[in-house]
């Protein structure tokens, strides 16, 4: 990477650049003057449209750029700011060049480039990095040779040969292989997320034939289990969530699963990785769209208030960071801004859709249904409304009676209770406060009268007030209340006091404890009293139907979340600097121009969508296939060939086998995208095999292990820990899909992949144990080890609720603690405990009564456990 | 309290070890921790409490006094009315009055009588601004640094950058009954590691063990417990002895241990019935109030970061009556003020940044819109609004900044979200353009690309 260092020196000088608040002296170096003051303004201001992107034809990347000019002729003439366009289109003073369109630089800023244009424009060479598309990740994938190395001895694959050259290389030895023990717990983790059974254990161990490795692994590759392991990687991908991060409220996506179910089952039938790409990306497209549509979940379940697709496009299947180019060309990858746009294009003509897995009658019928639902509820609750408000005008024409409790036996008992309870409150408005004053210093009864009869008034009035302001209020909406119309939409209302004593009178809201709504305005049962005759029977006939209507709705119809092109497919502009206010030129809709192999042709079919998923899983692409190569190999290495998965650009890290990587990414193609293949030809590998013991020699010279001189120790991560805890208690079950089950119901005792995921409340437990974020594409599992993880193993109900099962199986499996501790043994670590381990188990369970479960849950509590050896 | 276990201790006590365990990699992407770590310069400050209103409260009814909007209310601003969420018609004076505090003589609404005391401690910033009037893209700026979800909050990187100086009490908590709107997205630790996320304790709750999840073992007795832990310890050394030195399981011995000492500290430290009844009762017993009330107990236990949200939802949104500011505003005066009594008493005050605000401000003209009953209240304003910060070095008695003369937008000595988390970050000894984390091949910060340290703010 040391040749990107003068790069990442500018980045920082442009960070650095708002920093200069004082001003600077004129640097006697010319070179130093435009390093310090010009570049970085030119940088922050001009370079982000004018260098790959060359609006109106400029290129500003250098001094020959700027004398060459754009459509408009040259934009500097060193020695004559004046004359020069860059300076009057700083200055404004060009009739129609007006620069930078986000607003005028500052004063300072405009003096520096004319002082700079003024001795010369010295624009110092720099050492350029290799020119972007020279990168490794944009060269074909090569078929290499395997290396010859010297010492066969531990070569058992291709991959091994390259893995070995690299040993000779660096001087490394290779540790011994791991014993058949530990290889079984790796391997079965690894490809299913579950450990060995002791049944699986003796079977390996009994089977002496060379092929009793290979066996297993073909075993495993046809379990379901593998799916649902590899399946979740993806989803970490494709930011997978069963509900939406709606800011206010749950709002689950009750046909997310579907999605999630097709990814386990897609890698389940071993469906060819391009197959799968193209299905994401475009498979409501594909003629095969009855099998494929569901792939496109991957943009229908995108998160919401941000369009991350073009990021998660293009990191997650060519680990390319396009969205960098949003805003500027990207500065280290040979990405214009325009690239961005042209992808953005062709998201902005696609439309999320639903695919009904239903015929169309019964799909029609629901929705029907459902509409003459929500118009019943409607109807009554307008109804409800319309009586209660007549009702409530009806008692505010009683109002003095009620206050000086005349004529009780007219009065409604309940209504004056309500007053009573009213007028006990203190309230902000002052329209009370006459009467309240009264009352407490006992004023006479004249008076009070009075009081009691302009407090009438006044109840009357407001009413017809607001009435009147609702009517206007409508004629100002166009006699419709839709909500997008009501936040632009300026309204009348009632003054503040006179609202609140309004609200507390008429309103539908709740005022205290004792008032569930204001003191006219009756609810439900309340109302009901007064709705005799043919009012009571036609609220009774409107919810009876209701209530038909609701007893019949069948369950909804189950569907795809699905992407189907807009009828209008259109490109969009460019938006300088990501600013939405300040448009550039249209970016036609096509593939980036740096994996086109020359100008890109505009996709010509609808959104352009099944023309970018053709490109991308096309075998001519360099990226397609190294990227999941890489991907596959950093679940079985716990670090991958190049350790920035989802970015190979140019601030990615370089592969540590480029060769290794080009030969699997070939293999890859040339067996028909077979991922089950690829994982095989990996688990076979001798390097797979190696124990991860260290040797002291090695841990000098790759002390990282980036060789591959033994096995990395890994953390188990989330899912697989708790299904592994589930299958010791042996508590798991196995049940295939369905809808996600939120990990803390109690009886939940499925995959932990088929655990709710939620984007707007992540299980406590999933965030405990490192789970991505279901809000933005993840390329890794970060792993952390903290105090509350290990809180987990002392105090959760899970780990109790599972050592109790576990020390209960145990007991039924063997009559005697030893055997008992060998069979706990087997089950959790897969191998056989040592006599001093049997000991130290036996006199832990025989120093106090009961000691099954804590001992078996110590053994989970125990790092073996957690880790993969 | 016992010194936290490190890693050195750990192997000092086992004597095992090739002597290259610094050299020793680990696989992948591990190795982060809470050790405390050095600060790129001295530090002025230790802790930050965030006290987090909610919703947006409005700059001219609390912080931001404006006589020209009282003159002219009623009338239509002269200017016109900025562009925000909803529409706005005529100007609305504050219908609270302001006073005069300290020395200083910094002006503050009447519904913080106890700040208003407290008025040479305060550090107002009348000029923050942010891009868009909307609560989830400037709830992410304020405390993501971001508009957008994915990055991680102000929580987090400091943790990262400094550790935590208690390792048996998580270094950031985040105490809210529910959830503030968007909820985790607030506080997750995103990219960097999960060991910075904040720990969320739902706080309507005064019993620890509700409040934490794991942290007591109802079965088994501290003797047993203790036992069965050693059981482990003695099993996790037999293996390292087995495999050679290997610091993710050597880690894990520290962790367990940790974990082991925290169900006694963490049932301690968020028990604020352990206070007199006389310090709870000045505090008040609302959720915020407690709130202040368990971040200042946390603060003393060596927690790095306390952010106390006022409730769930957004409850500082009055679009309809800003006379609901004057409930809220005394509610919460009544905590922060005894809060910042107790860490001035204790001295904690002169290394804590006490910061309070919202993700915005509010219009000083009324809203309108079909969405209010009653037009008393005031839309979202993200082109001018207040945030106070007191302690951890920052001036007191000082307004800083300035709005136009209606109170709409930051006209004077701007201060965006990422210029104040540059400011905090630079108390706590950190330089926000080098606290940077290298995710998917780039190096991110808290700050973005933008920031600068508001100097004048800091004493």
């Amino acid at each position: 990477m040391s040749d990107a260092q003068p790069l990442r020196k500018l980045v920082c000088v442009f960070a650095a650049s708002a920093l200069w608040a004082a001003p600077m002296a004129r640097a006697a170096d010319p070179a130093e003057f435009f390093e310090m003051r010009v570049r970085p303004v030119l940088a922050k201001n001009c370079l982000p449209c004018h260098t790959a992107s060359k609006m109106g034809g400029l290129d500003m990347s250098s001094r020959e750029a700027l004398l060459s000019g754009g459509k408009s002729g040259p934009a500097i003439l060193p020695g004559n700011p004046d004359a020069s366009l860059l300076h009057q289109a700083v200055t404004h003073t060009h009739a129609r060049l007006k620069m930078p369109p986000t607003g005028k630089l500052t004063e300072t800023e405009v003096a520096d480039i004319a002082a700079w244009i003024k001795d010369g424009a010295v624009w110092p060479a720099k050492a350029q990095p290799a020119g972007g598309q020279q990168w490794w990740a944009f060269q074909p994938v090569r078929r290499p040779e395997l290396p010859r190395v010297r010492n066969q001895a531990g070569v058992r694959t291709g991959i091994d040969r390259f893995i070995a050259a690299k040993y000779e290389e660096k001087d490394l030895k290779p540790a011994p292989q791991a014993s058949r023990q530990t290889l079984l717990r790796r391997v079965t983790l690894d490809l299913t997320g579950l450990p060995p059974t002791p049944a699986e254990l003796d079977g390996f161990l009994r089977d002496r034939s060379p092929q009793a490795y290979e066996r297993v692994v073909d075993r495993l590759l046809s379990s379901r289990h593998y799916g649902e392991r590899w399946g979740r990687y993806w989803l970490d991908l494709a930011r997978y969530s069963d509900d939406k991060l709606n800011s206010t409220q749950d709002e689950p996506y009750p046909n997310a699963h579907r999605y999630r179910d097709w990814v386990i089952d897609a890698l389940n039938n071993d469906m060819p990785y391009d197959v799968f790409v193209k299905a994401q990306i475009a498979g409501d497209l594909l003629p095969e769209k009855d099998r494929l549509a569901a792939g496109t979940g991957f943009y229908s379940l995108s998160p919401e208030f941000q369009d991350d697709r073009v990021d998660a496009t293009t990191r997650g299947f060519l680990a390319l960071t396009v969205a960098c180019a949003r805003c500027h060309d990207h500065k280290f990858d040979p990405i214009p801004t325009r690239d961005y746009y042209s992808l953005q294009g062709v998201f902005a003509s696609s439309e999320k859709d639903e695919l009904p897995l239903a015929p169309g009658d019964r799909v029609k019928a629901w929705k029907e249904h459902k509409e003459r639902i929500e118009k019943a509820e409607e109807e009554i609750k307008e109804f409800l409304k319309s009586q209660a408000t007549a009702l409530a005008e009806v008692l505010a024409a009683r109002t003095s009676d009620y206050l000086l409790e005349r004529e009780t036996e007219t009065l409604d008992q309940e209504i004056l209770e309500r007053w009573r309870a009213f007028v006990k409150l203190k309230h902000d408005y002052p329209f009370l406060k006459p009467w309240q004053d009264a009352v407490a210093r006992q004023a006479p009864r004249a008076e009070l009268e009075k009081i009691a009869a302009e407090i009438q008034e006044q109840a009357v009035a407001v009413q017809t007030e607001r009435k009147k302001i609702e009517e206007t209020n409508l004629i100002r909406l166009g006699g419709s209340k839709k909500r997008g119309d009501l936040a632009a939409a300026d309204l009348l209302s009632l003054e503040r006091d006179k609202y609140f004593f309004w609200r507390q009178l008429y309103g539908e809201n709740k005022i205290d404890d004792n008032l569930d709504s204001g003191v006219l305005y009756l609810k439900e049962k309340k109302l009901e009293r007064f709705l005799a005759g043919p009012f009571g029977a036609h609220l009774g006939r409107l919810r009876a139907s209701l209530e038909t209507l609701k007893k019949t709705l069948p369950e909804q119809y189950p569907f795809l979340h699905t992407m189907k092109d807009s009828a209008k497919p259109h490109n969009v502009k460019i938006q300088i600097r990501g600013n939405r206010e300040t448009l550039g030129d249209e970016a036609p809709r096509q593939f980036l121009t740096s994996l086109s192999g020359g100008a890109p042709k505009p996709f010509a079919q609808g959104s352009g969508r099944l023309e970018l998923a053709e490109a991308i899983a096309n075998p001519a692409n360099p990226l397609t296939a190294r990227v999941m190569v890489n991907r596959v190999w950093l679940g079985h290495f716990g670090t991958g060939l190049v350790r920035t998965p989802s970015n190979f650009g140019r601030l990615g890290e370089q592969p540590s086998h480029p060769e290794l990587l080009d030969y699997l990414a070939g293999r890859l193609m040339d067996q028909g995208w077979s991922l089950k293949k690829l994982h095989r030809e990996i688990v076979l590998s001798a390097v797979y095999q190696l124990s991860s013991a260290p040797r002291e020699d090695n841990m000098r010279a790759d002390a990282a292990n980036r060789h591959l001189w033994r096995a990395n120790r890994r953390r188990l991560d989330f899912e697989a820990l708790r299904d592994s805890l589930l299958a010791a208690g042996g508590s798991l079950d196995a049940t295939a899909g369905g809808k996600p089950v939120p990990l803390t119901a109690a009886d939940n005792h499925r995959r932990t992949v088929y655990g709710f995921v939620s984007r707007r409340r992540l299980d406590n437990n999933f965030l405990l144990f490192d789970f991505p974020n279901p809000n933005a594409t993840s390329e890794y599992r970060e792993v952390t080890d903290t105090a509350l993880q290990r809180l987990y193993f002392l105090n959760s109900t899970l780990v109790e609720a599972q050592s109790k099962a576990l020390a209960k199986r145990l007991e039924n499996a063997a009559p005697e603690n030893p055997a008992r501790i060998r069979e706990a043994y087997r089950i959790l670590f897969g191998r056989e405990p040592g006599k001093t381990e049997v000991e130290i188990g036996t006199g832990f369970l025989a120093a106090s009564r009961n000691a099954w479960p804590r001992y078996t849950q110590a053994l989970m509590a125990s790092n073996e456990f957690l880790f993969i050896d | 309290m016992p010194p936290p276990i490190t890693r050195r201790d750990i192997l000092r006590t086992m004597g095992s070890g090739f002597g290259l365990l610094s050299m020793a990699g680990t696989a992948a992407h591990g190795g982060s921790s809470l050790d405390p770590k050095p600060t790129h310069f001295p530090a002025r400050a230790k802790h930050v409490i965030y006290l987090f209103l909610n919703g947006g409260p409005s700059q001219v009814d609390t912080f931001d006094p404006k006589p020209m909007l009282t003159r002219y209310h009623g009338k239509a601003a002269p200017s016109g009315n900025l562009k925000t969420e909803r529409k706005t018609g005529n100007l609305l004076k504050s219908p609270f009055e302001f006073k005069r505090g300290g020395q200083s003589g910094l002006e503050i609404s009447e519904i913080f009588p106890g700040l208003v005391r407290h008025s040479d401690d305060l550090c107002v910033i009348r000029s923050m601004y942010t891009a868009l009037p909307n609560h989830e893209p400037s709830l992410f700026m304020l405390n993501c640094g971001h508009i957008l979800p994915g990055h991680p909050s102000m929580g987090s990187w400091l943790t990262y950058g400094l550790g935590t100086l208690n390792r048996n009490l998580p270094g950031f908590v985040v105490l809210c009954p529910g959830l503030p709107v968007i909820g985790p997205q607030l506080w997750t630790s995103s990219y960097l590691p999960g060991v910075y996320q904040g720990v969320h304790i739902r706080n309507q709750e005064t019993d620890p063990e509700k409040l934490i999840p794991n942290l007591r073992n109802t079965g088994l007795s501290d003797a047993d417990q203790r036992a069965q832990l050693d059981l482990v310890a003695q099993l996790n050394r037999r293996q390292l002895d087995r495999t050679g030195p290997d610091p993710q399981l050597e880690a894990g011995i520290a962790s367990m241990e940790i974990a082991y000492r925290m169900q006694t500290e963490a049932m301690d430290a968020f028990d604020i019935r352990r206070e007199p009844q006389a310090v709870r009762d000045r505090y008040g017993d609302s959720d915020f109030q407690r709130g202040c009330l368990m971040a200042r107990r946390l603060v003393e236990r060596g927690v790095r970061m306390v952010q106390v949200y006022y409730g769930n939802g957004q409850p500082w949104d009055n679009h309809d009556d800003i006379m609901i500011h004057r409930k809220l505003g005394n509610e919460v005066d009544k905590s922060i003020t005894a809060l910042l009594d107790d860490l001035k008493a204790t001295g904690l005050f002169n290394e804590t940044i006490v910061i309070i605000g919202g993700e915005f401000g509010r219009t000083p003209s009324v809203e309108v819109s079909g969405l209010v009953n009653v037009q008393n209240g005031r839309d979202h304003n993200n082109h001018g609004f207040s945030v106070a910060v007191a302690g951890g070095g920052f001036k007191g008695g000082l307004a800083y900044g300035a709005t136009d003369d209606f109170g709409f937008k930051a006209v004077e000595n701007r201060v965006h979200p990422h210029d104040l988390h540059a400011t905090v970050l630079h108390q706590l000894g950190l330089d926000h353009t080098r606290l940077t984390y290298r995710y998917s091949g780039r190096d991110f910060r808290l700050t973005d690309v933008e920031g600068n340290v508001v100097k004048p703010l800091l004493s």
